[in-house]
């Protein structure tokens, strides 16, 4: 398999992208908004505690904005395939002599890379010099922080992956991926830090994949997991991943079976 | 006056036939708008399950205080719809097809098209938190209180009509003005459900001056819950929401009979 043609897409998407410098600038303060309303908001709440449950202000903090940030570079295009079958080029896309998964993998990365220099980056700065957060507990916990938070760029982009195909059957499905991005955005752990979930929700939680995509890469990065328990989330993530991507990819097979392009 | 009352009409069943055209896809629509909407209300309710209350203001009064917040949009795009998507209609070209027809462009633009999807999940969000918070959080409904709700919930309506149609008037010079309302618009939104007390002062004076959404929601739930935070504020904000919506609305509507002469057709 030859990968110079996917490095192209990816690139051609890295590019396009800073087409848009208005649009991306608003991204940008629209992600700053969101997480000094939400850090005022946990000021409020802490009031005059240092801690709550053994987890300081600080560590909030630290939670919000790297979520807040790595949800802006994991931002997998939903629309990647419904657009594709609503207007029909569908067709024309099986006709192309490469992978049409990876393709849309290939794309998304190049988005990923864009936001992650050009997003992530000022963002951080940005919290850096107003409210500050923690540092990462060490060098290593850092390095894993980056295995992990790759794995949970993995687990989103496999949901966004699965839920796509069904627009074989569906044609429109606004409706599924704007459900689906409710249940990402509430227990992910980037609008509430899923310390202070209620337990039983927590023990819902753990069935689901959805705290595995930022909150287990924020727990490493604090240090608040040891090497044993940071081996098993990150199983955890990889078997997410793998289950996800199967169903998906048995969508996949059997929706080029069904697909049927309506005309010329 | 028959003839535009029968015209409504009309123009009512079109929008709501082309609604039932797919009928599974608009109920998942409407359930994904109530579940869009609704994820702000979630995440309190669950952050307010171990916190208890944030400055002062219980899970109830802030349900109230978001219920405000819901009702007067799901109200607001019942009639203002056509001015939300303002921008796509100029650059399309399709607003040369109004200025042909022997009706009023306003009148046009406001039935023309309605999107109940966010009428019904946004309305649909208000009246619930309505439900549920009302009884709780110890207003009195006696006939005072209830108009003071009715005119407040008008001008909330108005406050955010005479928004869109500023907007909408300055797609006319701009033709595009979308970052500009997301900007000015829906991220202000996003936090208006909050008590606009526990913000940073910048905040609070776009809130209150800029963008005034604190009259929507945050100053009429003061007059019926009285909490403490109110105290920062001079205590005639209250009683303004009504006359604020009135005048804004007539201000918006000069800016836009002003704005409406510049037009020039972009489609062929």
């Amino acid at each position: 398999m030859r990968l110079a043609p996917y490095f192209a897409y990816a690139k051609k998407c890295f590019l396009g992208r800073s087409a848009y410098r208005f649009d991306h600038l608003m991204g940008i303060l629209s992600t700053c908004m969101q997480f000094f309303i939400f850090y005022e908001i946990y000021v409020a709440l802490y009031g005059n505690n240092s801690e709550i449950d053994g987890i300081t202000m600080s560590m909030v903090t630290t939670n919000f904005v790297l979520s807040m940030g790595l949800g802006a570079v994991f931002s997998p295009d939903d629309y990647f395939l419904p657009n594709k079958i609503w207007d029909g080029s569908i067709a024309t896309e099986f006709l192309r002599p490469i992978s049409f998964k990876g393709r849309m993998i290939a794309e998304n990365l190049g988005n990923a890379l864009f936001s992650l220099v050009f997003h992530f980056v000022p963002v951080l700065v940005i919290a850096l010099l107003t409210v500050g957060f923690n540092a990462p507990a060490s060098p290593v916990m850092f390095l894993l922080f980056i295995l992990s938070a790759i794995l949970g760029f993995g687990v989103l982009w496999s949901i966004s992956f699965a839920v796509q195909m069904t627009s074989f059957w569906l044609v429109n499905i606004w409706s599924l991926i704007t459900i689906k991005n409710v249940f990402v955005n509430v227990l992910s752990g980037s609008m509430i830090p899923l310390w202070f979930m209620p337990k039983w929700m927590s023990g819902v939680m753990s069935f689901t994949p959805f705290s595995s995509i930022y909150f287990t890469p924020v727990q490493i990065y604090l240090g608040q997991l040891s090497f044993s328990e940071i081996a098993l989330k990150c199983a955890v993530q990889l078997v997410w991943i793998i289950i996800i991507y199967f169903i998906g990819n048995i969508l996949w097979k059997k929706g080029q079976q069904k697909l049927v392009v309506q005309g010329g | 006056m028959r003839n535009v009352i029968h015209l409504i009409g009309m123009y009512t069943k079109t929008t709501a036939k082309s609604w039932f055209q797919y009928r599974v896809d608009a109920v998942l629509k409407s359930l994904a708008v109530f579940l869009r909407e609704a994820t702000g209300i979630i995440v309190i309710w669950f952050t307010l399950l171990k916190f208890d209350s944030l400055n002062g203001w219980d899970i109830y009064e802030m349900l109230f205080l978001f219920s405000l917040l819901f009702l007067t949009y799901g109200i607001m795009i019942i009639f203002f719809t056509g001015l939300r998507d303002f921008g796509s209609t100029v650059r399309s070209g399709n607003f040369d097809r109004f200025i042909l027809r022997p009706r009023g462009l306003l009148f046009q633009i406001i039935f023309v098209n309605s999107d109940w999807f966010a009428a019904l999940g946004h309305g649909g969000l208000g009246i619930t938190l309505f439900i549920l918070s009302a009884g709780q959080v110890g207003i009195q409904w006696n006939a005072a209180n209830i108009i003071y709700y009715i005119f407040t919930v008008a001008g909330g309506v108005l406050i955010q009509g005479a928004v869109f149609l500023v907007l909408a008037a300055l797609n006319i010079h701009l033709l595009s003005t979308n970052s500009l309302k997301n900007l000015v618009y829906w991220n202000a939104r996003k936090f208006a459900g909050y008590p606009i007390s526990i913000f940073h002062k910048a905040i609070q004076i776009f809130m209150i001056y800029i963008m005034p959404f604190a009259f929507v929601n945050y100053f009429p739930a003061q007059f019926l819950l009285r909490k403490d935070d109110m105290s920062a504020y001079p205590e005639i904000f209250m009683y303004l929401t009504p006359i604020i919506g009135v005048v804004m609305y007539m201000l918006a509507y000069l800016f836009w009979r002003f704005s409406i002469r510049f037009y020039k057709s972009s489609g062929n």
